[in-house]
């Protein structure tokens, strides 16, 4: 029995020899390592599936990222490289010789010149200041150059308002163009109703003494109308931030020299 | 029943095939209608603000082309809007993209000076016809409409006390708060005028400017899907995108008033 074994595996390599042409197609058309991994993947209908629709899903969220780079890039990119074709400027000299060139430019440099005297006459050669109610800052002018800058305080954009409702009070500084109404030295403080209904304190009557406070407001006060005042402060501290209500506080030596500068009719630019 | 099993697999795929080619044909269909609207809006230009004068004057039509002419004719127009503002009194930009500054004046003074880092200009305001733009922007841009990551006017209420022991003395402001700073302005004459903060070096601040772009570029896309499932050419809106530093972007956006108008000089 074991030389009968032996000579078949002897004998096997020979059989190959000489039918390895009829084997190989044999084992390619019956089970070739690939396919046959395939094969076993689809039969798995489940696993099959899951992958399938991986595949999907991918394939879908890359389409719409596609997508939206396109409509929100790549269009306004090509509207923008469609977009107008450049005026062709010339510099010819044969017409600047010319007679009505030499007068079309000379008319226009005219009107430039009329323009520009026009605007820089808008900017005061008197003294005016400005106040930045964003950054809390002032800027001193005189003759049009900067002689003092420093911190001041302006509207805390604060809205109070009775409980009921039917009263409401908006802190803030008024913005734009303002001109200086009235100089005062030694201002007392007559506190508006606003201040009473902040403290939770009963409305006093209009001329009543607890109205009146001397000492608050600092040395010098300049109004800009509507009841808003340039004037000192005891809060120190809070210069530099929004804190008022509505007027622009200084510190003593700053309102000082602004007081000195600046007279009646002197500009007040807030923004 | 096999006759219905079979033909399942092919009807979806030629529903497929439909919604391919419907699509492509809709992406085609809106690029170019996308790709028409620059050209569309500089007509518009032309027909609202006067004829080119180099079409219809007698004079030597050279001159309409002349480096010489056209940069007193810019000069002329930046000073013309300016004047037309100044004369408001009211809180006005003014945009030098010649020297990359945008000032906040109130009746022709300068009341604070801005240095702009980065500066991009839509094709149209550069490179469309010259005569045609210049007559744009003689006139003062008013704004129309904004977008903005900070409130313009942040105002705080306050419930009155009911009596005194209710009452708490103000407490000092918070200013350490540094919200990014990013808006945009529309005006009526459909430019759009886009800032942005210079500072970029938090990731919160990066975030914001990526929302805040996205946001518009979906607010514009959709109005463009609307118009062009109407048949119609959608609405192009040149533009001027800076960076401004944090503070002065927005100082300039507490300044100018709801409905401001912008002066802008070009290049």
């Amino acid at each position: 029995m074991e030389n009968d074994k032996i000579k078949n595996e002897r004998s096997l390599p020979e059989v190959g020899k000489n039918t390895g042409k009829k084997n190989l197609s044999k084992n390619e058309s019956i089970s070739p390592p690939d396919n046959s991994l395939w094969q076993n993947f689809r039969s798995r209908k489940q696993l099959f599936n899951i992958v399938r629709n991986i595949f999907i899903f991918l394939i879908s969220i890359f389409i719409t990222i596609a997508l939206i780079l396109f409509f929100l890039y790549l269009v306004p990119a090509l509207r923008e490289l469609t977009s107008g074709q450049k005026t062709e400027i010339t510099n010819n000299n044969e017409l600047k010789k010319d007679a009505s060139y030499k007068k079309q430019i000379s008319l226009m440099t005219k009107a430039i010149q009329r323009l520009s005297k026009k605007y820089s006459s808008y900017t005061s050669g008197q003294s005016y200041i400005v106040i930045n109610t964003t950054d809390n800052r002032f800027f001193l002018y005189r003759n049009k150059k900067l002689i003092r800058e420093g911190f001041c305080s302006t509207g805390s954009l604060t809205m109070l308002r009775t409980e009921s409702g039917n009263k409401v009070w908006v802190f803030k500084t008024p913005k734009g163009k303002h001109w200086i109404q009235g100089k005062i030295t030694n201002p007392s403080w007559r506190r508006p109703d606003w201040s009473f209904v902040e403290e939770g304190l009963p409305i006093p009557p209009k001329d009543d003494p607890s109205r009146y406070e001397s000492g608050v407001l600092g040395d010098y006060a300049m109004s800009i109308g509507d009841g808003y005042l340039i004037h000192g402060t005891i809060y120190k501290r809070f210069l530099g931030m929004p804190v008022t209500h509505g007027c622009v506080r200084l510190n003593d030596e700053d309102l000082e020299v602004i007081y000195n500068t600046l007279s009646i009719g002197s500009k007040v630019y807030i923004f | 029943m096999e006759t219905e099993i079979i033909n399942k697999p092919s009807g979806s795929k030629t529903t497929f095939l439909i919604v391919i080619i419907f699509s492509a044909a809709f992406i085609i269909y809106y690029s170019v209608m996308s790709m028409i609207s620059p050209a569309r809006k500089l007509a518009e230009i032309k027909d609202e603000f006067g004829v080119d004068p180099a079409e219809k004057s007698a004079n030597d039509k050279r001159i309409y082309t002349d480096s010489t002419y056209l940069s007193l004719l810019k000069e002329k127009a930046f000073l013309q809007s300016r004047i037309t503002m100044a004369e408001t009194d009211s809180i006005y930009l003014a945009i030098n993209l010649a020297d990359n500054t945008a000032n906040i004046e109130i009746s022709g003074v300068a009341v604070h000076k801005a240095k702009m880092s980065e500066v991009h200009t839509s094709k149209i305001l550069l490179k469309g016809n010259e005569n045609i733009i210049l007559s744009l922007l003689a006139l003062p841009f008013s704004v129309s409409n904004e977008y903005s990551t900070i409130r313009k006017d942040p105002v705080m209420i306050k419930v009155a006390p009911k009596d005194t022991s209710e009452y708490k003395p103000d407490i000092m402001p918070d200013t350490s708060i540094t919200e990014p700073v990013n808006y945009m302005l529309e005006t009526t004459n459909g430019i759009r005028i886009y800032v942005y903060q210079q500072e970029n070096d938090k990731f919160t601040y990066r975030m914001s400017r990526f929302k805040f772009d996205i946001k518009n570029r979906l607010r514009d896309t959709w109005s463009s899907l609307k118009s062009v499932a109407l048949f119609k050419v959608p609405e192009y809106h040149p533009f001027i995108k800076m960076r401004l530093p944090r503070a002065d972007a927005k100082i300039i956006y507490r300044a100018l008033p709801k409905y401001g108008q912008i002066a802008v000089f070009r290049e």
